[in-house]
């Protein structure tokens, strides 16, 4: 479903991410793991158009989406949540929703959806989204991001900011969307928690994939348990 | 204390020419005099016309404005659309002073250019307090300008209101002849080409470089910006109402229009954009070319209105560093040399103290 | 004291619907456009045009209405280009700079084509009594107009997906693009509207006084006062701080006169910067 290249994208001319590839096929649960400052932040934004890359290219569905702004490519399917989540603070839960969907309206379905997953945006429906914690707005975040009915969710470090209890919550909820047909790709430095979502993975260093595959065979690997998972 | 940073991003629209502070002083007043040698000899031509005369006298007064101006917006980046209401208080104080308090013309000038500075400076402060960006800045000005006007338009008994006053002070002296009062004006624009050209070259005029062009990092490498800016507008608002207040004694007669927004500081906007913000001559070319300009064009009434505004989009838009800068570099970049080096060793200076102090660069 | 509030208010919804277009821009799009009462009294030379072409007023107005819209657009499509390259306090400069370029250029026009054109529209009918001061029917139009516009801008941005989203690119750009929202769309449809409001301005003016060539500077001065005061980008601040002004403009030209309480007004505007830059209703940052 997604395809990317030799992608390389940066600030100001210098390069954070090199060359890099990767792949998430339909129905798959990819992650991107990496400490902070790797690039995983880099490369979202470059490949969902917020950023210009200085080279390679994204296909989503076999389109070529390289470089095309972050509101064309919203439109396409593929709806990125950003770690700043990015709510509009002073108008409530419910009008944050509604334009998820832009430019059309949500169906009755797809809202109930929502709310069956995430109960406390329902209950805070009227609330304006500023005044939430941080939990209830990386909710409202996802949820928003849904109202579309989008074919893949991108989420940039959805645990930012949140209790461990809340981005378990979190990752339990994006279970249920995987197991109703989404496709997601994950961005994280939370290992533990992306690895036991994600079928897939790549870890990402300084810019670069250094290792790929599958979760069994990173979660084995003696490197990135060393670096990641805290064992010695 | 100003310890928020202000985005001066805004007067990177503005730019301003590096100098190169090494030139030697004498060439510096070579330059003044070289300067001041041509103007001097405006009255061979001009001379026996009054009406000339009148115009000359006034472009060499709005020189001195655009000076002051100069200092203030090209020097420290604060945007007074004030420049007419501060000339104003000056000339208006200065008029009524003389005739009513019945001082001499000399203490009269006086004290209405202290009350000018006063102003500019509190005007600063309040800025500075407030932590006001150009934009604000440019709005309160506004509106101390447009309250000026209203001021004088409501204390009529005292002002002349509408139709404004004569001054009777000064009627029988050498100020009211036809070309005594150009020597004066040229005078006070040979002294305030000196001040701003000494200025520049001091601690005062890299401290106002500094603050202009970063004031992270000025404020970084001590230089209390607060202090410079209110030096700046201090120093400016003097030179606004000196000149205002000589004008006014000179021309004899002074209404609401002589030191109105639209008349005074929208076209010293224009002649310092064109001259170039921040050179020490600039001022004087804007005003020299928009003076005769405005006289040759002076038959087509109010399309000349629509000439400046032609002439304000496309300088901002192209020549947002004025015609000498601009000029001065395109001419470099056809010999072939590289941009001011000045300017690159300070913008990069002022990029490095920005990435020490940790700010981030927005990712777009 | 009733009749000065009365008319106070009258005032106070010209204010407000004079700021709203500068605001709602503002707000949106970071640009000052100075050249908004030029704006309006370009939609009032259209229409006085237009009836003197013989157009009834009815259709006469809709077309000035038209003519404010596509300045806007106009000024979209072209001026306002160089200024969308740049941001925040860069951008509301050059908007200010170049906008007041074109308030020159279309002032200078104006008054060299038509300068004894005016538009003045006459609502017949003799004095309405409210609470017992009898108000001028144009008055009482005009206030109705504009709180039908008022209520009109209300269902838009709270009601409708279009306004919605709008508010969204203010709230948050990013977001907005996250979302689907194309920004510059928005901002072009924010300024074709802000002309319209231009109009209306004009329009609802003209019944109170006549609006002639020479309006525009002290149009897109009151527009400025009350949106600061009201808070940049703030509609309903606008509206606010329009009666609110209004109320003392009247009151003070009763007691004082007619330049000290200009003078007010806009010691109004200068102690808002300084005490609360946000505004009445502005968001503190």
């Amino acid at each position: 479903m997604l395809e990317v290249k030799g992608f390389s994208a940066g600030y100001q001319g210098n390069d954070v991410i090199h060359d890099l590839a990767f792949h998430v096929d339909p129905g798959e649960a990819v992650m991107i793991i990496g400490s902070n400052g790797a690039g995983k932040t880099t490369l979202f934004r470059a490949m969902c158009g917020l950023l210009s890359p200085s080279s390679g290219t994204v296909l989503f569905e076999g389109d070529d989406i390289t470089g095309l702004p972050a509101e064309y490519i919203a439109r396409l399917g593929m709806k990125f949540v950003s770690a700043e989540r990015h709510l509009f603070p002073r108008m409530t839960v419910q009008e944050n929703l509604l334009l998820g969907a832009y430019p059309g309206k949500p169906d009755p379905e797809t809202i109930s959806g929502v709310m069956d997953l995430f109960p406390r945006l329902a209950e805070r429906r009227r609330q304006h989204a500023g005044t939430m914690s941080g939990g209830e707005q990386q909710m409202l975040a996802v949820g928003r991001a849904l109202m579309s009915r989008p074919r893949l969710l991108v989420l940039d470090e959805p645990s930012t900011g949140l209790a461990p209890l809340l981005a378990q919550e979190a990752y339990q909820a994006l279970g249920v969307l995987r197991e109703r047909g989404l496709t997601v790709l994950v961005a994280e430095q939370q290992v533990p928690l992306a690895m036991a979502f994600s079928d897939r993975g790549y870890v990402l260093e300084n810019g670069f994939i250094r290792l790929q595959g599958t979760t069994e065979e990173l979660a084995a690997n003696p490197g990135v348990r060393s670096a990641y998972l805290g064992v010695t | 204390m100003s310890n928020r940073p202000t985005d001066m991003s805004g007067t990177s629209l503005i730019g301003g020419a590096e100098v190169r502070s090494s030139r030697p002083l004498p060439v510096l007043l070579i330059r003044i005099a070289a300067v001041g040698a041509a103007l001097a000899l405006a009255p061979l031509w001009l001379g026996d016309s009054r009406v000339l005369m009148g115009v000359a006298v006034l472009g060499l007064a709005f020189v001195c404005y655009t000076i002051g101006f100069n200092l203030i917006f090209g020097s420290t980046g604060q945007l007074f659309l004030c420049v007419g209401a501060l000339a104003g208080v000056g000339g208006y104080g200065a008029a009524i002073l003389a005739d009513r308090v019945g001082l001499s013309i000399v203490a009269s000038i006086l004290l209405a250019t202290l009350a000018a500075t006063f102003t500019g400076g509190l005007l600063s402060f309040v800025a500075v307090r407030r932590s006001l960006g150009v934009i604000f800045t440019g709005i309160v000005t506004l509106i101390f300008s447009l309250s000026f006007e209203a001021l004088v338009l409501g204390l009529s008994d005292l002002t002349g209101g509408d139709t404004g006053r004569l001054i009777d002070s000064g009627t029988d002296t050498f100020l009211r002849d036809r070309i005594p009062p150009y020597y004066v004006m040229l005078a006070l624009v040979l002294v305030f080409l000196l001040i701003h050209g000494l200025l520049r070259r001091s601690h005062i005029g890299w401290a106002f470089r500094a603050l202009r062009d970063d004031e992270v990092a000025a404020e970084l490498a001590g230089v209390d910006v607060a202090r410079y800016r209110v030096y700046a507008a201090l120093i400016g608002a003097a030179m606004l109402g000196l000149a205002g207040s000589t004008y006014a004694f000179t021309e004899g007669r002074i209404s609401p229009t002589t030191f109105g927004f639209g008349e005074v500081d929208v076209v010293v906007l224009v002649m310092l954009a064109f001259g170039g913000i921040g050179t020490l001559f600039g001022p004087i070319l804007g005003a020299v070319v928009f003076t005769v300009l405005d006289e040759v064009l002076i038959e087509f009434g109010q399309l000349r209105v629509v000439a400046y505004g032609i002439l304000i989009i496309a300088l901002f838009l192209w020549m947002p560093r004025g015609l000498i800068p601009t000029t001065a570099s395109l001419w470099r970049r056809v010999r072939g040399l590289e941009g001011s080096s000045a300017a690159k060793s300070t913008d990069s200076a002022a990029r490095n103290l920005k990435a020490v102090s940790g700010e981030s660069q927005s990712p777009e | 004291m009733t009749a000065n509030i009365l008319d106070g208010i009258v005032l106070g919804l010209q204010f407000g619907l004079l700021a709203a277009g500068l605001t709602l821009v503002y707000g949106l799009g970071g640009v000052l456009n100075l050249a908004y009462g030029q704006m309006a009294v370009v939609a009032a030379i259209v229409i006085s045009l237009a009836m003197d072409a013989g157009l009834p007023v009815f259709p006469a107005v809709a077309v000035g209405l038209l003519a404010g819209g596509m300045f806007g657009l106009l000024l979209d499509l072209t001026l306002l280009r160089p200024v969308y390259r740049r941001r925040d306090e860069a951008r509301v400069l050059l908007s200010l700079l170049l906008t007041l370029g074109v308030s020159f250029i279309v002032d200078g026009f104006l008054v060299w084509r038509y300068p004894l054109e005016a538009l003045s529209l006459h609502i017949r009918g003799g004095a309405i009594e409210i609470l017992g001061v009898p108000m001028r029917r144009g008055s009482l139009v005009a206030s109705a107009i504009t709180l039908i516009t008022f209520a009109g801008l209300y269902v838009f941005f709270q009601r409708t997906t279009l306004g919605r989203a709008v508010r969204s690119v203010i709230e948050d750009e990013e977001g907005a693009r996250l979302v689907g929202i194309y920004p510059n769309r928005m901002l072009r449809l924010i300024l074709i509207l802000s002309g319209v409001l231009a109009g209306l301005v004009a329009v609802t003016r003209a019944m109170i006084t006549p609006v002639d060539v020479h309006s525009g500077l002290s149009i897109t001065v009151f527009a400025l006062i009350v949106t600061v005061v009201g808070g940049l980008g703030n509609v309903a601040g606008a509206l606010l701080a329009g009666i609110i002004l209004g109320i003392v403009n009247v009151i003070a030209a009763d007691l004082i006169g007619s330049y000290i309480s200009l003078i007010i007004l806009l010691g109004a505007a200068a102690v808002t910067i300084l005490i609360r830059p946000a505004g009445l209703l502005g968001v503190k940052e």
